[in-house]
């Protein structure tokens, strides 16, 4: 029994190994990007204000995070808490959980169609990174949104 | 270079020599002709993928500019720019890989373009465009507006970067191509020099080796036939050359022996001639005397009336004097023969001891102030030969002792022999004949001072005595004092020597 439990976990940790991003390796040492999509799994709205869409309202909003060109199957997870301050702009803390670390994020949003926000810093591989996150929305086939960090260290 | 290469072989060796050197500036021309190909090559490929770098640049801006336009205006017309940059797309993208597919560093960084490029389609510009149909408010901020340039800019850096690279790689293929030039000119020039010099060097060596040699042999062949035989080459050519220089000194030296020879010749003919000349005064001389005895004595003892007595004595007179007129035409005659090589001589056993008994017995008769000495062995002296030559010989010897004796005295016969010859001397206290004179004396018809002291004779005794003496394979020689007198002696090989006749 316990030589199995032995080879999955080395297929886990081989299979862990390959899905993560395109230009993670081993330890980031200096700048680079973080290309990814994203398909999201939750939105949940808090109205916590004035009835309706009115600041002070919370949003959190869920994310499975994928590598297609590795892997069908999801790598990680993010997740936004949103404050919104106005009647679509919204202050956000969030965390990308990716094989090797994760990035945490903040910053306003106006759309979320396309927004920017900055990388805060990060566990793991990402620890002490800087950047900044785009996220862009994808239409047809590949509906979700692009997700893509630019890091440096 | 060996000296015993002739000059054919040296002027291949240097022709040779020659072409090979041009043929090693030739090829080094040949090669920097090539690298300035090269050079020139990689230049032009510069410049070709600058210009495929700046084609694809324009239009990426082309692609950005469509979708600027639209998101601005929401107009579909002004996508036409993005429309259109993006069917050229591919083109411009292969066009520029194929350029650069031979260089890996280029290929690297042309890949990391057209990734970017692409994500600037995949990742902004086609997403952007979408979110501009559907949500426009989204797209007209400036954030959108902001991600735009950045990946344009990102992709111009890099543009820039490998027209920068192309810049620079055409800069310094010009440069080599330059340098190329230069170094091509430089290596014609001194191929050129240097071909130049050693033609030059070939055509001096050439002048130096043959055409100054020939020209000096020419020079010589010039003197020579102005009558300068003295002419000789002095210096010394290679192999054909030296061979002609030898040969015309040999030919030049062989001209004035033959010259030298042909002078003594003609010397020796104008002599003769002056002897013979001198013969005919003197025949005509030696004629006359005993002709005029005998025609005095004739006509005597025709007009008068002589006793018997008296003309038994100028008969005597007559009769001698034509046997000495006798005696002169036999020697001519006998010169003749000699001289034209028809002197037979008998072959037969001859003792020489006795002709010279029988011919000192004859003379002695003839002289009353001379006598006649005999120093003979007892046995006898044996040579083959020709006994009336020989006694012909013999008389000459003791004749001319006689003659050239004219105060008298003793004349000493010896006879002896002598290992293998047979030794004849004759001795005499007279005249002597003078150191000067002493190398002519076998001469034909040379007399020295003779006639000057009233000595009668032909000048040809003693020439006739030694082609005699010769013919029989001996030798005649003679020593003399002037005022001393002198010896003539014969020297014949032995009869046990001589072979007998056949």
């Amino acid at each position: 029994m316990r030589w199995k439990l032995e080879v999955v976990g080395a297929l886990v940790l081989v299979v862990l190994l390959q899905l993560q991003p395109a230009t993670a390796s081993g330890e980031l040492r200096g700048p680079g990007t973080i290309r990814i999509t994203d398909r999201q799994r939750s939105l949940d709205e808090v109205d916590l204000g004035v009835r309706g869409r009115s600041p002070g309202d919370v949003e959190i909003t869920r994310w499975s995070l994928y590598n297609t060109r590795i892997t069908p199957r999801p790598i990680g997870h993010a997740e936004l808490v949103c404050t919104f301050t106005g009647r679509t702009s919204r202050s956000c803390n969030g965390t990308y959980v990716l094989p090797r670390g994760k990035l945490v994020v903040s910053g306003q949003i106006l759309f979320r169609q396309f927004f920017q926000l900055a990388v805060v810093g990060g566990t793991g591989l990402y620890e002490n990174v800087r950047g900044t996150l785009t996220v862009t929305a994808l239409e047809g086939k590949r509906r979700g949104n692009l997700v893509l960090f630019r890091l440096v260290t | 270079m060996s000296s015993s290469w002739t000059l054919g072989r040296r002027v291949l060796a240097a022709s040779a020599t020659l072409a090979l050197l041009i043929a090693i500036g030739f090829a080094i021309l040949f090669l920097a002709t090539s690298s300035l190909q090269d050079a020139t090559s990689r230049e032009r490929r510069s410049k070709d993928v600058t210009v495929a770098t700046l084609a694809l640049e324009k239009n990426v801006l082309d692609l950005d500019a469509g979708v600027r336009g639209f998101v601005v205006s929401g107009k579909p017309r002004l996508l036409a720019p993005w429309n259109r940059a993006g069917r050229e797309l591919p083109t411009r993208i292969r066009v520029l890989q194929r350029l650069v597919r031979d260089d890996p560093a280029e290929t690297r960084r042309v890949r990391g373009i057209v990734a970017l490029v692409r994500a600037y389609q995949s990742d902004y510009a086609e997403p952007t465009i979408a979110l501009a149909r559907t949500f426009p408010a989204v797209v007209r901020t400036p954030l959108v507006a902001s991600e735009g340039e950045r990946r344009v800019d990102a992709i111009r850096k890099r543009f820039d970067a490998l027209v920068s690279v192309e810049t620079r790689r055409a800069a310094a293929s010009a440069a080599s191509a330059r340098h190329q030039t230069r170094r091509a000119i430089a290596v014609a020039l001194v191929g050129f020099g240097a071909s130049t010099f050693l033609i030059l060097l070939f055509g001096v060596y050439l002048a130096r080796a043959v055409a100054r040699p020939v020209r000096e042999v020419a020079g010589g062949a010039t003197r020579l036939a102005a009558g300068d035989l003295s002419a000789r080459m002095t210096g010394s050519g290679p192999g054909e050359v030296g061979a002609l220089m030898a040969a015309f000194n040999t030919m030049a030296t062989s001209l004035e022996q033959n010259r030298a020879e042909l002078e003594s010749q003609y010397e020796r003919l104008r002599r003769s001639d002056q002897l013979k000349s001198e013969l005919v005064s003197m025949v005509a001389h030696e004629f006359r005397t005993p002709l005029t005895s005998i025609l005095g004595f004739t006509n005597v003892m025709r007009k008068r009336t002589l006793s018997e007595e008296q003309r038994a004595q100028y008969l005597a007179i007559v009769e001698e004097q034509a046997r000495r007129l006798s005696a002169l035409i036999d020697d001519f005659l006998d010169v003749q023969r000699i001289e034209d090589g028809r002197l037979e001589l008998k072959h037969e056993l001859v003792d020489v001891g006795k002709l010279l008994r029988e011919e000192a017995r004859s003379f002695e008769v003839q002289t009353a102030q001379h006598s006649l000495e005999l120093d003979l062995p007892d046995e006898a002296l044996p040579v083959y030969g020709d006994s009336s030559r020989l006694l012909q010989v013999l008389g000459n010897l003791i004749s001319n002792a006689i003659k050239y004796s004219p105060e008298g005295g003793e004349v000493q016969l010896v006879g002896a022999r002598r290992d293998d010859t047979v030794y004849v001397g004759v001795r005499d206290h007279g005249v002597g004949i003078p150191v000067e004179l002493q190398d002519r004396i076998f001469t034909k018809f040379f007399r020295g001072d003779a006639n000057a002291r009233g000595i009668a004779g032909t000048g040809l005794g003693l020439a006739l005595a030694r082609d005699i003496v010769e013919a029989h394979g001996g030798r005649m020689g003679f020593s003399s004092v002037l005022n001393r007198g002198s010896t003539f002696w014969v020297e014949l090989p032995t009869a046990d020597r001589a072979e007998p006749a056949q």
